[in-house]
């Protein structure tokens, strides 16, 4: 056998296999936390404001990425934004078929200079397009968790 | 230029566990598969056929066990198989009471590094000892592998499921 054996098929690597037991735990952070209780308690949208350098924070900071002022100012913004972007998704992170495709979107909130990135949903993908207005689906109150889930989705803006 | 500190929030288990944070759960697939790569992997698959394998070196002589592509003495590839016999002395060894999580043994592990017949002076592998009394342990005691049933080897060095002193006596051993 030559230094430079090649393997033909990847099972034919000899390996030792083993899996590690793992859970990881992301909190909110301290301006999530403030973020994601407001929409649970009060189904109410939150950014913060950095007043120095004119910048809204959706979703909001701790400290302002320009500055790295502390952010203390923070107002209630009007949930509701447009399609700055979107993608159609047709596989799952397995590359398996999607029942649905399911339609992914930053959504650039109008009063922010930030936006979310969600589901879009009652619309068809072919009907999506850059700039569209779109507003959140909430679920209902005792159901929210304090998670960015606690938005079911963002559809068209009825006009 | 103004430093800004912020507050550092140090969080408990409870925090989680009674809901006072907000957080995200994740269970990453952590499934590995770690390459043996060509010597390590034929040593396995050897072990499986109940053999101990080593690798000699062209150059300087010396029989590495667990083989290895280069030797370690001289850096020149190695190119031959040596099979080796499953007995050796032992060089080192510990009594361990406790497991690696630390819990209480009431008989405890042997781990030991036994130098393996067949390969150069020294040249040896980890494994533990059995069948033996912890206080009869010694330095340079003669062990021989005890292979499990075929069966149930998977070819790790487990397959070996201890060694255990063998009766030979050591006298005129001169290595």
């Amino acid at each position: 056998m030559s230094l430079l054996h090649r393997l033909e098929h990847a099972g034919d690597a000899l390996a030792q296999r083993g899996d590690m037991p793992t859970e990881g735990r992301y909190t909110a952070g301290v301006a999530g936390e403030r973020f994601f209780r407001a929409i649970k308690d009060e189904g109410r949208f939150l950014a913060a404001i950095c007043v120095e350098c004119d910048i809204t924070y959706m979703p909001p900071r701790l400290y302002c990425e320009e500055c790295f002022a502390r952010l203390d100012e923070w107002i209630e913004v009007e949930p509701v934004g447009h399609v700055h972007t979107f993608t159609v998704v047709h596989q799952d992170l397995d590359e398996q078929p999607l029942p649905e495709p399911r339609i992914l979107a930053f959504v650039a909130l109008d009063e922010t200079d930030g936006g979310l990135v969600h589901d879009l949903d009652e619309v068809d993908p072919e009907d999506v397009y850059l700039g569209m207005p779109v507003e959140p689906v909430l679920k209902e109150e005792g159901e929210r968790e304090g998670s960015i889930r606690d938005i079911k989705y963002f559809r068209p803006v009825m006009a | 230029m103004e430093a800004f500190v912020y507050d550092t929030v140090y969080l408990r288990r409870d925090d989680f566990e009674e809901g006072k944070v907000l957080f995200e759960t994740w269970d990453p697939n952590a499934q590995y598969a770690w390459d043996a790569g060509i010597a390590v992997g034929r040593y396995l698959q050897e072990l499986k056929k109940g053999h101990l394998v080593g690798r000699s070196c062209p150059e300087c002589g010396q029989v590495l066990v667990p083989p290895r592509m280069f030797c370690e003495s001289c850096f020149h590839p190695t190119d031959r198989w040596v099979t080796l016999a499953d007995t050796g002395t032992v060089m080192t060894f510990s009594r361990c009471y406790i497991t690696w999580d630390m819990v209480q043994l009431e008989h405890p592990e042997m781990p030991a590094v036994i130098a393996i017949d067949g390969a150069s002076p020294g040249m040896g592998i980890m494994h533990m000892l059995g069948e033996v009394d912890p206080d009869a342990l010694e330095i340079g005691m003669r062990v021989q592998a005890v292979w499990k049933p075929p069966e149930e080897r998977r070819g790790a060095i487990t397959d070996i499921a201890y060694f255990k002193p063998v009766d030979t006596p050591n006298e005129g051993r001169e290595d």
